[in-house]
């Protein structure tokens, strides 16, 4: 048959964001995936290097779209590690929360993406209205429903509102008696495991080889979880556990993610309990207008809902950083396995296995 | 990880290692010598190679590159000293003879990072198989994230100036 | 592995009988976060367009601009400046808001506008107060029209809030020894910042200068404090002296105008400038090896200052780095003017003056003290043999009060000066002092503390009684607190009447009436009594400190005549410093109503360019 080169995305139907794709296609038969990104490319971690500590707060929650909380996390911890700033314990309580929060939000919207891609459009539906649920809840928080810019070096920017905690443990319970429905329509639905089991296979070996990490490796097993392997902010102080599968196609995935979810709304639950019911939420940081930080680096990382997300930062000494780069997980996703897994599944596949590995098209562009 | 300093010490003569308290191992190395040692440190279980990134240091003329690698563990509920670590490894090589060896045999994801390195810093990796452009979509005499690179100028010159709240208010008015 | 069915998904049919979740927007809507991150609004009445919004907007999203009609007292550290929003530009982080020193500046739950022209997307944000049209009661508001002009009041969202503030607002405070120790001798009361505390102090500073405009000398205020910030005091007071050439006598009893402007006053205490400026001073211990200032290339051309006081140091060292022969003439045995004579040890040590004179003497200028003008020299051979005289005499006379045997009174500057640089003054257990302003608080501080040194261990008493009520009295709020601590007793709205003798001639007490009003109409100094309302103050000693005035009786009479006055009773200078007699200047405490010594440096700068002006025309 004949070889034939093929253009997907970024204006394809399947494809979800700005991220394209050129397969080498044999028929139906993907022989050859190049992944090519840059279709968002805004220069971040240059535009960083103009700013001072405090004025890139507000601006590296718009490296991701769909969970910029972890981006605000992984500056502040950076910035804290350089700088020697320790967060109040009530105040690691509420970043640990807030980010349990964002996890199970991401998930809704990759599920959402996800279903959508498959034609579920009712599940698709659900996800984005529960999303919509935590994200009033955000707005309650933070002020705004997708950019909170709330997490700020030192700790967070306001405390909590009287009630939210019981608003929110509501909203979750209402969130979770939905998860049988979601079983029954989609998770233990043939028709999507039909569609999913065995596409996309990463085995343990390629994923260690190509430096999967998130739930694309607890797919195949491995229990690698930044939270318990270098606990931050206050997951040391609860007990949780880390869903994996076995499989390494996108059902697994798509299942551990699931499972991922559930464990984080038990463990805001969790958080909750153990969260020291009054203090400060935020230590003092300098005056942002002289702040200057001394000359060091550090690599710091953290989990988010895609897996491990560091952040190598510099300082000269100065007022603002001299070099920030961000290792974020849908690069290797995205770059690399995202290529290795395409070739020999079919056409009909790349969106599924693109979002089932949640790449995520801003993260890579940064 | 103090074990490992001594390993490596023994197995390799160019490095300087400092351990910080955060089990962070901090080596510098010679451009040559960081692809045996890439390939030792897989073998000891540092399987992981998250992050390839450079620093411009235009006032010393060099550019330092940054290997940072961590090991996968199996189950995380039994901490070991090897699964926590992160090792930092630094060359310098000269600015304006930027070549080193892709490290892609050792690594493969290594590969994405040295094509936006390539394209960001100008650095030339050799026996890399694809250094065409990433993200952006060409290659600027300047590479963009040099830090002789000046942002404002690039955009003066490419989308014209933009005139200041002042300037354009009066040109509102005037049309 | 869950078991899977293609018939499960039909469980979801339930869902077709539930009410839709979505709403009919815009029909039907929801509640707007609390917090919500929306347009901004502004109290343009607490505003004081300090700029700080516009310095850490990420986005450069806020420009100051210029509001004519608003008045602009930088004095007060009110400047006429908005800030002007760009939403092309706006990220809505509310950074502006956390740094807002006076909290003037929120953001709104408002977000919508529709507009096809883009200039509206930039514009000045005001509140309910000031924009009635624009802000619409909740009956008259509809999402219809909402736009940036067409907005709901009250409908404040993310707000400023002091406790999550990015500036700190507490002042580190300044360690002072004790009122129960500091009572009982003549030590420093304020004993300085350490390094640390001064670095931390400094670094509240947001840099927004509003304290420079309201500086009489307009010293550059926020680049030596951050001087101070990064550790370098000598840098700091090489910034110091481009302006004030007497830091350690400004650093302790500098009125701080500068501090009552500071933008982080309104919501927490202000910078403590003047301390820091003193924390300067004082870390240099000699002037002359430390700082690199040079006297300029001679230009022949004499100047005489009459006074060495503030506005006399300050001229003599513009002049001489200008290169003049400068000679300065005072009566007294050492520099400072009113400033040796006048601020208590306790507040102002001799050492810390003499630190600034000399200073000032090793530039090359010459001093001649001992010599009243008048006296031993006379005026007008000043003017023959040199360019350009100045006069910064200063008020150096006390008033009396001038009621029935108040020649027994002791007048409060020569009490002040014979206690300062003389021999120290015998008092007895009972003082009454008469006048509520900052020479009458130094009076009875003094006082309390001679009397615990003459008298340790006994029962003193020590009275003021003033004219002005409790809010109206003219000396400085931390005077009056310091002194209450001590233990000084006030008798506000109180007007002396008689001074009581005994038999013997010695004094007895003092007879008051009770005061109806101090100023008149026109808010002129005209007191008003109540004649039958009296009360008798017992007292063995009593002490008039009711003001000053200067004493021009070294000028020949013909020339006195061509003297000019303003109507405040103070010599009337021109823009270049000149009185009315050509050639001879003027400036600090008879020329300014401020009566300061940072206002007689301004005198001064003023005098300098003006006398350089006169010397170069000549």
């Amino acid at each position: 048959m004949r070889e034939l080169e093929l253009f997907f995305g970024p204006q394809h139907l399947g494809m979800v964001g700005n991220f394209s794709i050129t397969l080498k296609v044999e028929g139906d038969r993907i022989l050859k995936a190049d992944a090519n990104p840059g279709f968002l490319h805004r220069g971040f971690e240059k535009l960083m290097e103009n700013r001072t500590w405090m004025q890139n707060f507000p601006l590296v929650c718009r490296i991701n779209v769909v969970e910029p909380d972890h981006m605000e996390l992984i500056y502040s911890m950076a910035v804290e590690k350089l700088a020697g700033i320790e967060v109040p314990e009530r105040g690691k309580f509420i970043r640990s929360i807030y980010c349990e929060m964002a996890r199970v939000g991401s998930h809704l919207f990759g599920l959402w993406a996800y279903a959508n891609m498959l034609g579920f459009d009712t599940v698709a539906h659900w996800a984005m209205y529960h999303r919509d649920l935590l994200l009033d809840l955000f707005e309650e928080l933070t002020g705004a429903r997708v950019y909170h810019i709330y997490l700020r070096p030192g700790g967070v920017r306001r405390d909590f509102p009287d009630g939210f905690t019981d608003r929110l443990v509501e909203t979750l319970h209402k969130i979770g008696g939905k998860v049988p429905d979601y079983n029954a329509t989609f998770f233990e639905n043939s028709i999507f495991k039909k569609r999913a089991e065995g596409i996309g296979t990463v085995t343990r070996e390629e994923a260690i080889r190509m430096g999967a990490v998130g739930h694309t490796i607890k797919a195949t097993g491995m229990k690698y979880d930044i939270r318990k392997i270098e606990p931050y902010d206050a997951y040391d102080q609860v007990d949780f556990d880390i869903p994996v599968r076995t499989g390494g196609d996108a059902y697994s995935r798509l299942l551990t993610i699931r499972d991922d979810m559930i464990e984080s709304v038990h463990m805001i639950f969790k958080l909750i309990d153990k969260m020291p019911k009054s203090g400060e939420v935020y230590t003092k940081t300098p005056n942002p207008f002289k702040w200057t930080i001394p000359e060091g680096e550090a690599y710091v990382r953290c989990e988010s809902s895609r897996g491990e997300l560091g952040l190598y930062i510099v300082s000269n000494g100065g007022e603002k950083p001299y070099r920030v780069h961000f290792n974020t997980p849908s690069y290797n996703h995205g770059l690399t396995v995202l290529e290795k897994a395409l070739v020999g599944e079919s056409v009909s596949d790349v969106g599924n296995i693109m979002i089932s590995l949640y790449v995520v098209a801003p993260e890579i562009d940064r | 990880m103090e074990e490992l300093k001594k390993k490596l010490l023994a197995y390799f003569t160019d490095l300087t290692i400092q351990i910080h308290d955060d089990y962070r191992m901090c080596i510098n190395t010679q451009k040559e010598t960081v692809v045996s040692l890439l390939n030792y440190l897989k073998n000891m279980g540092y399987e992981h190679f998250a992050l390839l990134s450079c620093i411009d240091w235009i006032d010393k003329g060099e550019f330092e590159l940054i290997y940072i690698l961590s090991a996968y563990m199996e189950v995380c509920d039994k901490y070991q000293e090897k699964e926590q670590g992160i090792i930092i490894i630094k060359a310098r090589i000269s600015r304006d003879d930027a070549k080193v060896i892709s490290v892609i045999n050792v690594f493969e994801n290594a590969e994405p990072y040295e094509r936006e390195l390539h394209e960001m810093f100008g650095i030339k990796f050799e026996g890399h198989p694809r250094l065409t452009p990433l993200m952006l979509e060409r290659e600027y005499e300047i590479p963009p994230f040099r830090k002789d690179f000046d942002t404002l100028k690039y955009v003066d010159n490419t989308f014209g100036k933009i005139p200041s709240i002042e300037e354009r208010k009066a040109n509102y008015e005037r049309t | 592995m869950p078991k899977t069915s293609f018939l499960n998904p039909f469980k979801a049919i339930k869902y077709l009988f539930e009410k839709p979740q979505t709403l009919k927007y815009p029909f039907e809507t929801k509640e707007i976060a609390d917090r919500y991150r929306g347009f901004h609004k502004n109290d343009w009445d607490k505003c004081t367009g300090c700029g700080n919004c516009a310095d850490i907007c990420p986005n450069k999203a806020i420009t100051m601009v210029e509001i004519p009609e608003l008045p602009n007292k930088p004095e007060e550290g009110k400047k006429n400046k908005r800030p002007q929003l760009d939403y092309g530009r706006c990220c809505f982080c509310g950074l502006c808001v956390d740094i807002c020193p006076p909290g003037s500046l929120t953001l709104t739950k408002d977000f919508l506008h529709i507009h096809f022209d883009k200039k509206t997307f930039t514009f000045i944000p005001k509140d309910e107060k000031l924009n009635k049209e624009t802000y619409k009661a909740e009956k008259e508001y509809s999402i219809f029209t909402a736009s940036l002009s067409q907005r709901k009041e009250y409908y404040d969202g993310f707000s400023p809030d002091i406790r999550y503030a990015l500036f700190k607002p507490d002042r580190i405070e300044m360690p002072e020894i004790e009122p129960d120790e500091r009572k009982l001798s003549f030590i420093e009361q304020v004993i300085g910042y350490d390094k640390e505390q001064a670095k931390e102090e400094a670094g509240r500073c947001l840099e927004c200068k509003l304290c420079e405009e309201a500086c009489p000398a307009h010293l550059k205020i926020s680049d030596y404090i951050d001087a101070i910030y990064r550790d370098d005091p000598k840098e700091s007071l090489e910034i110091i002296y481009e302006d004030n050439p007497i830091p350690s006598i400004c650093g302790r009893i500098c009125m701080a105008h500068c501090e009552d402007a500071c933008s982080l006053h309104i919501r927490g205490d202000s910078l403590a400038i003047r301390w820091l400026k003193r924390y300067a001073a004082d870390q240099i211990k000699n002037f002359k090896e430390e700082l690199e200032l040079k006297p300029g290339k001679p230009t022949g051309k004499k100047v005489a200052i009459i006074g060495a006081g503030p506005s006399g140091l300050s001229l003599a060292y513009f002049l001489r780095l200008q290169g003049h022969d400068v000679v300065v003439y005072d009566e007294l045995s050492g520099g400072g003017g009113i400033i040796r004579i006048g601020p208590p040890t306790y507040r102002l040590p001799l050492d810390a003056i003499d630190k600034d004179v000399q200073y000032i003497e090793s530039l090359g200028v010459k001093f001649k003290f001992n010599t009243k003008v008048g006296r031993d020299i006379g005026f007008e051979k000043l003017l023959n043999d040199y360019n350009a005289v100045f006069m910064g005499i200063g008020n150096t006379i006390s008033f009396s009060t001038r009621v029935k045997n108040s020649e027994k009174c002791t007048l409060a500057l020569d009490f002040l000066k014979d206690n300062k640089i003389g021999k120290q003054r015998k008092v007895t257990k009972n003082i009454i002092i008469i006048g509520g302003g900052n020479v009458a608080m130094d009076v009875a501080r003094e006082s309390i503390r001679l009397q615990h040194i003459q008298f340790p261990e006994q029962q003193v008493i020590t009275k003021i009684v003033s004219l002005e009520g409790w809010d109206q009295l003219p000396a400085t709020k931390t005077e009056i607190e310091e002194a209450k601590e001590e233990g000084i007793r006030f008798n506000p709205s109180w007007g002396p009447k008689e001074v009581v003798l005994d038999d013997d001639g010695n004094i007895r007490g003092l007879l008051c009436k009770k005061v109806k009003s101090v100023f008149d109409e026109q808010g002129r100094f005209s007191p008003t009594f109540y004649e039958n309302e009296e009360k008798f103050l017992e007292g063995t000693m009593i002490i008039e400190a009711i003001g000053q005035r200067a004493d021009f009786s070294f000028l020949p009479e013909k020339l006195f005549k061509r003297l000019e006055f303003t109507d405040r009773k103070k010599i009337k200078v021109d823009a270049n410093g000149m009185t009315s007699i050509p050639g001879v200047f003027a400036g600090g405490d008879i020329v300014n109503i401020n009566m300061d010594a940072v206002t007689a440096i301004a005198d001064a700068k003023v005098a300098a360019e003006g006398i350089n002006k006169f010397l170069n025309y000549d």
